[in-house]
């Protein structure tokens, strides 16, 4: 079960990861294409008209809307990270004062607060999933691409879901291990790197 | 209660969870939830500002800098940048006494230029540096707190993730935050090497001594740095010249440290998969806390809690002076607690409005910047401040034979040099500004 869980989690961190790189290579071409665009403009341009020009008809230059892909990209990446900071336990916290407790109470507490964290992302997947349907119903579009919101939303959903499940199963862990009274899984071990 | 009592309330209610061990961005996220329910009186804004919010947040174009920097850090170490560095500061200074802890620190601001976080930049040389400092004698403590300090240059010299998330949190101009963060990377480097050179003086037998290397070797170590140079010129050169924004300055220079570690043979499949496990999870972690933030902070704002504050100091007519100094000093102590970047985000809605409020006879806007830097400066000191510095807790557990104590101890003179830093960046705002008159 928890191999499962793992593998899911650091499955999509690695479509997230895929995507962040997609994202980082369509800026690099967009970036060289401007700047190629403003030296067919400038002073290649001059000096050589025709290749310019034919340059320029090929549509060397920015890529349209990129800015656009940009946004959907990291936000289905972003979402697509958070189930492994999930299982992983990767969340900044404070411990000084709770590592002098006893381990019963820290597991309690524990307990506690990943079925709180399970909560809030059930509510976060279900509002972005209410969010998309509301997008779509109005048909929302991007500005330059013209392509709906609402696909942007769909692929974050997928991740905001994931999250969602992930963080059940970990809600769950904790529940066993308060009752057993033994670790089932320890803390930073989710975590393979 | 009026709203303004449940804005103050808050703060011990946040205080209290974080206390528990409450994951910091889910702390704020829930006393923001709960607030905005006490303030409107049901659940229904809440709730409808996540229908969107939690998308516009992770898509973010700016905010698409942090994944990219934490990329861009982890491919820069694949491409043995981190190593590159290391030999060539080692080749000139390791022959003198305290001359290896020097060559790290060197390094570390080496590597700091082209990676946004502190952790990583502690974590990448810890593991070049740690070996070799301990091989010619360095003590235990001497060695991780020398690296742990070090690693504080990852985020002071720019590039720099927490600069980003003020710079966004601030609406300030990031090329210029960058740019200011230059000559105080560049003290707090100087200041560290003044503090081994004491420290080797206090303790002579805690350092030993490398036989010294020929100039020739010194300079072909030295142009295996090239890359770095490469990097860091392309990358905040471009974006303070103008020639790309912030977010494809970014991606510029994680393609870039990617292209270096694939030619270097760094970059392969298994390599590839533990970088995005890595940026993952503390890109998670961030954008969690940030989320977060933006809830509470939306609360806080509803309750005008930080106009009352800001209005409260300004017409106390206190010396600007003493305010700004109780505010460092806040992070100072904090900073022991809390890492930096959940700090920036809970206290820049609140402090911000007051320190710009206050009158040092500059424009506001240079304000910002100075205060940034400064804010920068002393939550990065409690990266290193007992009893809770992260970079001691990842320095020190890869050195199994060295105490907690040890390292804690000799850290404290890397914390007294960052002080003297601030008091002389406080006095003389000049410094931090410097680039920006041109």
């Amino acid at each position: 079960m928890h191999n499962l869980a793992t593998r899911a989690a650091r499955f999509m961190s690695i479509c997230g990861g895929l995507v962040l790189a997609l994202l980082i290579v369509l800026i690099c071409i967009s970036v060289i294409g401007r700047s190629l665009n403003g030296l067919l403009h400038g002073w290649v341009g001059t000096a050589l008209p025709t290749v310019s020009a034919f340059l320029l008809q090929a549509g060397v230059g920015p890529i349209n809307g990129d800015f656009e892909l940009v946004e959907a990209g990291v936000a289905f990446s972003i979402f697509a990270f958070l189930p492994l900071c999930q299982i992983s336990g990767g969340h900044a916290s404070v411990d000084i004062f709770t590592s002098k407790l006893p381990k019963r109470v820290n597991r309690f507490l524990q307990m506690l607060i990943d079925t709180v964290f399970a909560i809030v992302l059930i509510v976060v997947a279900y509002q972005l999933y209410r969010g998309m349907l509301s997008k779509q119903s109005y048909g929302d579009t991007t500005f330059l691409l013209q392509f709906p919101i609402w696909w942007a939303y769909a692929a974050s959903l997928v991740g905001a879901a994931m999250a969602a499940v992930i963080s059940i199963y970990v809600a769950w862990v904790r529940v066993v291990e308060y009752f057993i009274r033994q670790d089932v899984i320890s803390d930073e071990t989710g975590m393979g790197s | 209660m009026s709203n303004l009592e449940i804005g103050l309330a808050s703060f011990p209610a946040l205080l209290l969870l974080i206390f528990i061990r409450v994951p910091i961005g889910l702390a704020m996220f829930l006393v923001g939830l709960v607030g905005l329910y006490l303030v409107t009186g049901s659940f229904n804004l809440p709730l409808a500002r996540l229908k969107s919010e939690t998308f516009s947040t992770f898509s973010s174009y700016t905010l698409s800098i942090v994944p990219m920097f934490l990329l861009m850090g982890h491919f820069a170490t694949l491409g043995g940048m981190s190593t590159a560095l290391f030999k060539a500061a080692e080749s000139f200074l390791g022959h003198r006494k305290g001359g290896i802890a020097m060559a790290a620190i060197g390094a570390c601001a080496g590597f700091g230029s082209i990676c946004g976080s502190s952790l990583a930049t502690a974590a990448t040389m810890g593991r070049v540096a740690l070996p070799e400092l301990r091989k010619y004698g360095y003590s235990g403590g001497f060695a991780t707190a020398t690296l742990a300090a070090g690693g504080t240059l990852g985020i002071l010299i720019p590039p720099s993730v927490v600069l980003v998330i003020y710079a966004i949190l601030t609406e300030q101009n990031i090329a210029k935050l960058f740019l200011a963060a230059f000559i105080p990377g560049i003290l707090a480097a100087l200041g560290y090497v003044i503090a081994i050179s004491i420290y080797v003086r206090l303790y002579p037998d805690a350092a030993g001594i490398k036989p010294a290397v020929p100039y020739g070797e010194r300079f072909k170590a030295l142009f295996n740095v090239w890359p770095v140079l490469l990097v860091f010129a392309l990358v905040v050169g471009g974006i303070y010249q103008g020639w790309f924004t912030p977010t494809e300055g970014a991606a510029v220079g994680a393609a870039g440290t990617g292209f270096i570690a694939w030619m270097n043979r760094g970059l392969t499949r298994a390599t590839l998969v533990q970088s995005f496990h890595v940026t993952a999870k503390s890109s998670a972690m961030i954008f969690f806390i940030i989320l977060g933030a933006g809830f509470y902070n939306g609360f806080l704002a509803l309750t005008q809690v930080p106009q009352e504050i800001s209005n409260f100091v300004v017409s106390q007519g206190f010396s600007p002076w003493v305010v700004l100094s109780l505010i460092l000093v806040f992070y100072l102590v904090f900073g022991c607690l809390m890492d930096s970047l959940s700090m920036i985000l809970l206290t820049i809605p609140i402090f911000f409005p007051v320190v710009v409020g206050l009158d040092f006879g500059m424009s506001q806007e240079h304000i910002a910047i100075w205060f940034g830097i400064l804010v920068l400066i002393v939550v990065e000191v409690g990266l290193i401040t007992p009893p809770v510095g992260m970079n001691l807790f990842v320095i020190n557990a890869m050195d199994r034979k060295t105490p907690l104590v040890e390292t804690y101890k000799v850290v404290m003179y890397f914390v007294a040099s960052d002080i003297v830093r601030v008091i002389i960046l406080v006095a003389f705002p000049a410094i931090t500004l410097f680039w920006l008159r041109f």
